[in-house]
This record gives structure tokens, C-alpha cells and sequence, in this order.
């Protein structure tokens, strides 16, 4: 059990420009500057789009790659210069790499045989282990047998089966298909829950971020976006990035000016009659004629049952998805898209009103992707 | 703008068998969406319909017209491929002028300009005219190969997979413009998927595909409200919907026949249209599906209906909580407020609500009925 | 970014990696100067030192002057030429239907064409020679353009079948739902896209083609003659004229430099596959 810390970790890779007539080196950081602490027992979810330095990052926790610059400690040791098997690091890629030629059991064995671990140990430390990832009656299979899935299943197994430190895990759910990916997304949690090892996942698919993690770590070209429990960066993303990033579907992100009137006020948007009321608590940090973006999740916007007074806007496109209806309407030429789970019914073209839900929309800088936040407010 | 018929259509790779005696009338101007799993042979159907595949045996007619023996360029269909099969060597432009410039199609360069820009607009890929397909991302190859297949009018437009390989910000996006421009497409639609958003989003039909048959044919409301089968209704929905195992048993307050849960002692009560449809149906062992919108939870016991149950897992996916619950082992997912907060193997206690609940037959797995079950099959496309 | 540092290690890396190309290069290109140089020789001076001679162009004039190497060097333009052309025709469909018609037997098929190659010329002569003089092939330009196939075709269409075999499906069936009838789709996308390979493989053909020197031997010799059998006739009864030698062989890998200079970008590229990919 372990806690791991990160103190300003850089990685930069080198490229040669194929040019013969000017040698040039490319220097590019895959992680900038990124420092966090896992706590001991903890769930951390590393999450990004592809190329953000997510996996870089867990590499080099691993050992796998060399660090720039910076330093890590699992608990108080240093392990910049440690080799990868003395870190005692529990590993599982999304490829599942098992040994074709031996057994399930065997290959959960594999590692204990090479540290000269008694038969009885081991046979005791898979006991345990097999149960937890429901393969114990797969250990004698061979792995040319088993499904994607309980490859999976195994392949974590035999990276828990040691009882590390510090369990890392590369994508384990991208190649298995949805209802499979569900499955043993529970039973890594309720792995996690039993044996409370600190771990860590990374993952593009932000549902599979926010529903295992304790914390989430978002990253974007190597920079650390933001850090936060899944209800935070849910409900309280730093930047525009993290808000578009997390929740599906997408948050609706609008270009819109700010505009006085009679009324106090207003959001304004291009091509669009659509006005809507500055929230109270903005109006200290807006001014005239600011451009701002706009961010209100589409379960945030409304339909007005009875008449309410804003701007009534036609309905673009209706989309009746069985468990929830989406309702899209055109503003300018941007869609806004609403969700609700009601079974209401609306015809493209029929007019209605939208509510904002005030305190839960959000203003970006958008310039920079900042979070604009009212005065007095963190 | 064509009708399209299939008639017992046949298919075999070597000796598996593809299709099998599929049977499909697809009407002018509709958009019409064949889902199913993997496998399932929704590809082959749409290359059969291509003429890219001939069936071994049965018929094609597009108009009335038998067109087994037509080749593909003659039918005036236009498709996107999964793996978008564009033209490596052509530029972007290109590729999606390449449909006008055949001899069949042919339209002169002002023309093809004007419908390239068009078409590329509404994709947002006009920045990339003068790439490669091998300098361009999955999701933008697969917006090159909607826009070529888009930008010709053809009788038929045939899509295969066209969002998959979007990401899912892009995929909603693309979705609802897919959506808003059926209005002013004029041409009839077979439009293949795994999604079963996109499914019921964009279909006037369904026809759902299973190893090469069809399972069921019918309107987005139909799947969801009134599936023929389980193996139907476990594919509308997200969670997928909670098929439990149940029996027939009296309540011993009303003296009504009502069903149990096995697992659990509670009688649950059933609306009388179902009751009356149950007592006909000689099966004794049902199964009750039932959505995670359509189940209640607490903490606590609130007496008669509430089921006991402890909590498996508990998933926050942003704008909801999918929490599932271990009753009499099974496993049960129930949509709960994002806000829910509950800890592994925590007692919790759920209500179905058997209004909405859908009753198979617990031997073949075929749908029985549903609580007022002719206001869905009636409504059909109305409901919108 | 930082800005580069020019250290004593650069500079040494930069003339060690100098020394070394250059050292390649004179291994790999001192068989040809020594080639040239043994052809502006006089026959006396032949086994002098390398480097001093007086230049002559005896050897050439004793070469081209009233002799027929001009024709054997068209003759043998035309048959490697020929061959590469027949098989570029043939093996190009050939390699088609290998990479995408299913058939019974079809791998054992693909294995059978490039075994050819396996063979070594000398097994097969004996039986051809009797059959070509049979049927009166022996000495002709379609006998020898013929038996070249055995080396040129094994070669071209296992290339270019990795090629189509590259190339999805669905890019054929997008131009025929485009309008495009069978010829045009082959010409405008199968052989932009086999391209490389295409030339890559005709160019090593024609090379095989040319240097051959086993089938030319024993299946012609006097009204079709190669120029790699005249190089035999400078090797008198009682002398080798080196110098003659040396000049119709300078003469003869003109051509093959030449065009390989030409195309030398789709040679690297062409044999390193994968350039399909869309």
C-alpha cells in the first residue's frame, strides 16, 4: 500500500526533422510540469484525449520511460532512478500480453515462480485473487480459449495477484465491447473496494473516468487540466476543455456577447434572436459588449411549460431516444441541445421557450478556455 | 427516390450463411435503419441492395424493377462504407467530386465546385479539400466519405455505419444534423448501425437483424415500448433493461393474481389489462423487464412492493447515478439523481413500477404484453 | 526551444559519419570504376598499376567499329524489353484475381508461380532447348521473351498482389456506385495505387531480363544474339581481352543505370509496401 507522488514531472521527447538540407531538433514535452499526490488506498482516473501525455505519464510512474525532469516518490522513496521491477508496480496494459503456452493459472504463477515464491504462497495468493476477478473457473484454461474479456480479467488478475504497491491500468476496457466493458468496470471497482490498493487508470472514454475514479485527472497536451472528484469536474470544470470534455452528451458551449439593455444583462448570440438573462451573481465580472462562451449542460436547459418571458425559439430537431428525448434548436448556426427525461413530445418547427437553470451555467474566457467566475466565488 | 423490395433474399459465404430468407419493403422517401449486433449481416444486406454482393438466392427490386442482374453502377445508389474506401490517391476534393465525374454522372467542373463546397460545409471539413484521406483523422475520413456519398442525388442513399468512428461529442453533433437534413433529402435512406441512438433518433423504421434474419420490423416506439422478444428489448436502452425472473402467484390482500420475483416473497400487483392478458397465457414461469428509469430506491424498508436488495456497484456518469443492486443474485440497473451516494454491499431497498414493466414468456422469451399495450402499437410514428 | 550547441562531439560525430558513408561508397562503387578504367586500357597495360596508363580507345574501336554488338545490344533490348511488357500484361490481372477471387487451391497456386523462381536456370535448359528446337522456338524473339517469363513474372505479380491485397473492397465498390465501369476503375484507382510497386517490380524484371546469360546461351546464338553473350567472344583461345570485355560491359549496364536512376524513388518505396493505406 502506497502512496505516490508526482513533483513536477516533465517528459520531452526529441524528433529529427528528416531534412537533408537542415538538421533540425524538435523538442517536445509529451507532460509538462505535472505534480499530484495519490493517497494511499486511492482511485485515480487519468483521462484525455488521445496525445495528451496520459499514458506517458503512466509509463513513466511504471518505469517504462525515463523522466526530463522532476520527481516521484511512492510512499517516502525516491523512485526516479528505480528500475521498474523494484518498484513494486502492478501493471496491465490494454493489449493482454498473457503467455499463449501456459494456463491461466500458470500465468498468474508466472511472476511469484521468477521470486522464488513456495507453491503454497502462490497457490494461497491466486486463491484469493481468482475470485475476485471471477476466473476461478478459468484457471485451467488456456488463453487462445478465452474471450476478450476474461483475458482482461486475467491480465489484471496477474497484476494483483503479487498484492503491489501501486496498481497502474492502460486502457484495460477499450477492446472489449459495450456490455462486456460495463461488466468489468463493476468488477474493478469492487476489486479496488476489496483489496483498497492505490491505483491508477487511464482512459479517453470519460463515462469509464468518472465511474471508477475517486479523483480525475484531466490532461490535455501534457498539461494537467484539472483535478477533482467526478461530481466536481462534472459540476465545476476549470476551463472550457474540461467542461466539454466531461458528460455526454456534450455540454453546450456558446459564443455569445454580452449585451445592456433595459433589462440588465443579456446574452446575445450571432444570427440569433435568442436573448437570455445574465445570472445574477455575473453581473459584477460582465460588462458590455464582452464575448464570452457560454456552457449549460443540456439537462440544465428547460422548456417553459407555461409562458415565461424570453425570446420563443422554433424546434430544429426532436429526438425521442426511449429512456430520454433530446430537443435541439438552432441558435445562429450553432445547435442547443436539451435533454430531459419526461415524455414530452415536440414537432421540428413548433415554438418554444427555454429556461436557463441559473446557477448552473457556466461563463468561459474565450480566449484563453478560462472559467469566468462571479466575484467572491472560488 | 425509389421503393425498395426485398423477397427471400439468401446469402451464404462458403456454408455459413449470411442472410437467410430476409424479407423487407422499404417505402419511397423513407428512412429506414437496420440494427443489430455484430454479425448480425446488416453490411451484406446493404451491399446486397448495392449490388457490391448477390444474393444466392431471392430478389431485389428497386421500383419494381428486379435488379439482381444490374451491375452496382447502373442501380443509382450511393453509399458509405464503413472503412470509408476512399480513393487514396485523390484529394478530398476530389474524392467527393469522383461520383460527378463519372460518365454516368457527369456534371461540369462549375457544377461539382458548387456541390463539393456545399456538401463539405455542412460536414465542416471545407479546410481540408486538398489533403489525402492519409492525412486526415478517422472521424474527419469518415466526414469525407458521408460528404461523396451525400453530395449526389441518387435513388437510394445507403449508409454503413457513418458515425461510428466519430467521437462522441462529434457523433451527437453529426447526429442531429444527419436528423435536420432528412427533411430536405428527397431520396430513400437504408442506413446501417449498432447504436441504438442513432437508431431510434433517425429512423421512420426499424428492422432489427439477428445472424442473418430479421427480428423485427417496426417504428422506434415500437422497439422501445412494444419489442417482440427479449433479445429486442435488450437492445434498446442504456442501462440495458432488467429482465428478473418471475412466477405467478395470488396476493394475499386482493386474492388477484399477481407476480413474485423469485428470490422474494413480495406479491406484486398487476394492472388488470395485464392481469387479464396473463391469466389467458399459460406460461407459469415469466420474465419482467423493466428499465432503470422504471425502478424506484431507498435506504430504507418502505413496506408492501419494496424489494430488498444490496448495492453491487454505484456509477456516477455525470448527469446520473447508474447504481446496481444485487437481488437474490441478480443483478439489477436502476437510474438514480446524480447527487446518489451509496456504499458497496449497502442494504438498499427498490419498487418496480410494473406499469411500464414488459412481460415475456419466461420458456421462449417472447413478449406478452404490457400495460396499456395498444396505445403503443396504434401510435406507431404519431407519437411524435 | 534551446539554441544548438556546436561542440568538438558534434564535429567529430558529423566526420565520423562522413568517413564512414564515404568508405561505403568506395566499396560500393570501385567494381564500376574499376570497370571504366580497365576499358580505356590497351591490352599491354592491363596488369600494370591502376591508376597510371596511357587512355586508349582501342578497345573501344575493337568493340563497335564493324562489329554487330549495336545489334545484339537492340536484340537484347527487345527481348528484355518484350518480356517485361508481356509480363507486366499478364501478371498485373494475374495478380488481381490471386488477391481477390477465392478459389480452391489458390495459395498452392501463388506458391507454384514464385517456385519458379526457385529453379535454378541450368535444371530446366536441357528440356527446353529440345522442345524449342521441336517446335521451332530455338533462336526466335517470342522463344526467348517466353522462357524469360520464368523470371520476370514470379517476381512482378507476387509484389504487385501484396499490393492489391492492400487495397480494400470497398474503394472498387465506391467506384462502381460512383458510375465507373470496370476499365476506367482499374485504370484511375487500382493503378495509381499499384503504381509503385508496379514499377519497382517491372524495373527488377527488366534487370533479371537483361543480365540473363543461361537461357540467351543455349536458346539462341546466331540470328538473336544478347550482348551478354558477346561479352564471351572477347575471350579469345589464347587471351582474355580484358579490355574488350570491359567495354561491352560498360556499355551494357547503361541502360539499366539509366533507368534506375530514373525511377529510383519508386524502387525504395515500391519494394517497402504499405504505401496503400488510405
Amino acid at each position: 500500500m502506497a502512496q505516490l507522488v508526482l513533483k513536477n514531472v516533465f517528459k520531452r521527447y526529441e524528433h529529427q526533422k528528416k531534412n537533408i538540407f537542415e538538421k533540425k531538433k524538435v523538442l517536445d514535452f509529451a507532460v509538462k510540469d505535472v505534480s499530484y499526490t495519490c493517497e494511499d488506498g486511492e482511485f485515480i482516473g487519468i483521462l484525455g484525449p488521445s496525445g495528451c501525455g496520459k499514458s506517458t505519464t503512466l509509463r513513466m510512474v511504471a518505469g517504462l520511460e525515463s523522466i526530463t525532469n522532476g520527481e516521484m516518490y511512492i510512499g517516502d522513496v525516491l523512485i526516479n532512478d528505480l528500475l521498474p521491477k523494484d518498484r513494486n508496480i502492478g501493471l496491465a496494459f490494454e493489449d493482454y500480453a498473457l503467455y499463449p503456452p501456459l494456463s491461466v493459472y500458470e500465468n498468474l504463477a508466472f511472476n511469484m515462480r521468477a521470486k522464488n515464491k513456495s507453491e503454497e504462497e502462490i497457490k494461497q495468493a491466486i486463491d484469493y485473487v481468482a475470485p475476485l476477478m471471477k476466473i476461478d473457473d478459468l484457471l485451467n484454461e488456456k488463453p487462445t480459449g478465452l474471450s476478450g474479456g476474461q483475458k482482461q480479467r486475467v491480465n489484471i488478475a496477474r497484476a494483483i495477484v503479487r498484492r503491489p504497491g501501486l496498481l497502474l491500468l492502460d486502457e484495460p476496457l477499450s477492446h472489449l465491447d459495450g456490455k462486456m466493458r460495463q461488466q468489468l468496470r463493476q468488477e474493478i471497482k469492487r476489486m479496488h473496494h476489496e483489496i483498497k490498493c492505490t491505483t491508477i487508470i487511464v482512459t479517453h472514454d470519460q463515462m469509464e473516468a468518472m465511474s471508477l475514479a475517486d479523483r480525475i485527472i484531466i490532461m490535455k497536451d501534457g498539461e494537467v487540466q484539472q483535478i477533482g472528484t467526478p461530481l466536481e469536474v462534472y459540476d465545476n470544470p476549470e476551463n472550457e476543455f474540461v467542461a466539454g470534455f466531461i458528460g455526454e452528451p456534450p455540454m453546450n458551449l456558446m459564443k455569445s456577447t454580452i449585451v445592456k439593455s433595459d433589462k440588465g444583462f443579456m446574452f446575445t448570440f450571432e444570427n440569433s434572436e435568442l436573448k437570455v438573462e445574465v445570472p445574477k451573481r455575473y453581473t459584477e465580472v460582465v460588462r458590455d459588449g464582452m464575448k464570452i462562451t457560454l456552457g449549460v449542460r443540456p439537462v440544465d436547459v428547460i422548456i417553459a411549460k407555461t409562458p415565461v418571458n424570453s425570446t420563443p425559439v422554433p424546434i430544429a430537431i426532436f429526438e425521442n431516444l426511449g429512456d430520454e428525448r433530446r430537443i435541439s434548436v438552432r441558435v445562429g448556426d450553432m445547435l442547443l441541445s436539451m435533454t430531459t427525461a419526461e415524455d414530452v413530445y415536440y414537432t421540428p418547427g413548433e415554438e418554444v421557450q427555454l429556461i436557463f437553470q441559473e446557477e448552473r451555467t457556466h461563463l468561459f474566457d474565450p480566449e484563453t478556455g478560462e472559467r469566468i467566475r462571479p466575484r467572491g466565488e472560488q | 427516390m425509389a421503393q425498395i423490395e426485398l423477397e427471400g433474399i439468401t446469402k451464404r459465404f462458403g456454408k455459413i450463411s449470411a442472410l437467410n430468407n430476409i424479407n423487407l419493403k422499404v417505402e419511397d422517401n423513407e428512412f429506414f435503419v437496420l440494427f443489430g449486433p455484430a454479425g448480425a449481416g446488416k453490411t451484406t444486406l446493404l451491399k446486397t441492395i448495392a449490388g457490391a454482393e448477390f444474393p444466392e438466392e431471392g430478389l431485389v427490386r428497386i421500383d419494381g424493377k428486379i435488379v439482381n442482374h444490374v451491375e452496382s453502377k447502373d442501380r443509382n445508389v450511393s453509399m458509405v462504407f464503413e472503412n470509408y474506401a476512399l480513393y487514396p490517391n485523390l484529394s478530398v476534393y476530389d474524392n467527393i467530386a469522383s461520383p460527378m465525374r463519372s460518365k454516368l454522372y457527369k456534371k461540369d467542373e462549375e457544377y461539382i465546385k458548387k456541390a463539393v463546397n456545399k456538401v463539405t460545409e455542412m460536414m465542416k471539413i471545407n479546410h481540408l479539400l486538398d489533403r489525402r484521406p492519409s492525412q486526415l483523422s478517422n472521424g474527419q475520413r469518415q466526414r469525407v466519405a458521408l460528404g461523396r456519398c451525400l453530395v449526389r442525388e441518387p435513388n437510394v442513399f445507403l449508409m454503413d455505419e457513418p458515425l461510428a468512428h466519430l467521437d462522441a461529442k462529434l457523433r451527437h453533433f453529426m447526429r442531429g444534423e444527419l436528423k435536420e437534413m432528412q427533411t430536405s433529402i428527397n431520396s430513400t435512406t437504408i442506413y446501417v448501425t449498432h447504436d441504438y441512438m442513432e437508431a431510434m433518433s433517425l429512423a421512420d423504421r426499424i428492422a432489427v437483424l439477428n445472424h442473418g434474419e430479421i427480428v423485427q420490423i417496426g417504428t422506434a416506439q415500437e422497439m422501445y415500448y412494444t419489442p417482440c422478444n427479449e433479445f429486442v428489448a435488450c437492445l434498446f436502452g442504456e442501462p440495458e433493461i432488467n429482465l428478473l425472473e418471475g412466477k405467478k402467484c395470488v396476493c394475499s390482500r386482493t386474492g388477484e393474481m399477481s407476480l413474485s420475483i423469485v428470490g422474494s416473497d413480495k406479491a406484486l400487483e398487476l394492472e388488470a389489462d395485464v392481469r387479464n392478458v396473463l391469466a389467458q397465457h399459460g406460461a407459469d414461469n415469466i420474465h419482467i423487464g423493466i428499465r432503470g428509469n422504471d425502478i424506484q430506491f431507498a435506504f430504507e424498508d418502505l413496506g408492501d412492493e419494496w424489494i430488498k436488495g444490496s448495492v453491487y456497484a454505484n456509477e456516477p456518469i455525470g448527469n446520473k447515478v447508474i447504481m446496481t443492486i444485487m437481488v437474490a443474485d441478480k443483478k439489477i440497473a436502476i437510474t438514480c439523481p446524480n447527487d446518489t451516494v451509496a456504499d458497496m454491499d449497502q442494504d438498499v431497498y427498490i419498487k418496480l413500477n410494473l406499469k411500464k414493466a414488459l412481460i415475456f414468456d419466461g420458456n421462449t422469451e417472447e413478449f406478452i404484453t404490457r400495460h396499456n399495450i395498444d396505445s403503443f402499437k396504434k401510435q406507431g410514428k404519431g407519437v411524435q | 526551444m534551446e539554441k544548438r550547441k556546436v561542440s568538438i562531439g558534434n564535429i567529430l560525430e558529423a566526420i565520423g559519419r562522413n568517413l564512414g558513408l564515404t568508405l561505403f561508397a568506395m566499396f560500393a562503387l570501385f567494381p564500376l570504376i574499376w570497370m571504366v578504367i580497365c576499358a580505356f586500357k590497351s591490352d599491354a597495360q592491363m596488369y600494370n598499376t591502376v591508376f597510371r596508363f596511357t587512355p586508349t580507345l582501342e578497345n573501344f574501336k575493337a568493340v563497335l567499329v564493324g562489329t554487330d554488338y549495336f545489334k545484339a545490344f537492340f536484340q537484347n533490348l527487345i527481348v528484355a524489353g518484350g518480356a517485361v511488357i508481356i509480363t507486366v500484361l499478364a501478371g498485373v490481372p494475374c495478380a488481381y484475381a490471386l488477391a481477390r477471387y477465392n478459389f480452391k487451391k489458390k495459395e498452392d497456386v501463388a506458391f507454384q508461380i514464385l517456385s519458379f523462381k526457385f529453379a535454378p536456370e541450368i535444371m530446366v535448359i536441357l528440356p527446353i532447348f529440345l522442345i524449342f528446337q521441336k517446335i521451332h522456338l530455338y533462336d526466335t524473339y517470342f522463344g526467348l521473351i517466353w522462357v524469360y517469363q520464368l523470371i520476370t513474372m514470379p517476381l512482378l505479380i507476387w509484389v504487385v498482389r501484396g499490393y492489391f491485397e492492400d487495397i480494400s473492397v470497398e474503394v472498387e465498390q465506391a467506384a462502381q456506385l460512383d458510375g465507373y465501369a470496370w476499365y476506367e476503375i482499374f485504370l484511375k484507382t487500382l493503378v495509381p495505387l499499384i503504381k509503385p510497386g508496379l514499377v519497382a517490380s517491372a524495373l527488377l524484371a527488366f534487370i533479371f531480363a537483361w543480365n540473363s546469360f543461361t537461357f540467351p546461351l543455349i536458346l539462341s546464338g546466331f540470328k538473336i544474339q544478347t550482348i551478354t553473350i558477346t561479352a564471351l567472344r572477347y575471350i579469345a583461345s589464347d587471351t582474355v581481352h580484358y579490355g574488350q570485355v570491359a567495354v561491352a560491359s560498360t556499355i551494357a549496364v547503361l541502360p539499366e543505370v539509366i533507368v534506375a536512376l530514373f525511377i529510383q524513388k519508386h524502387l525504395v518505396r515500391g519494394l517497402s509496401f504499405g504505401a496503400v493505406k488510405g
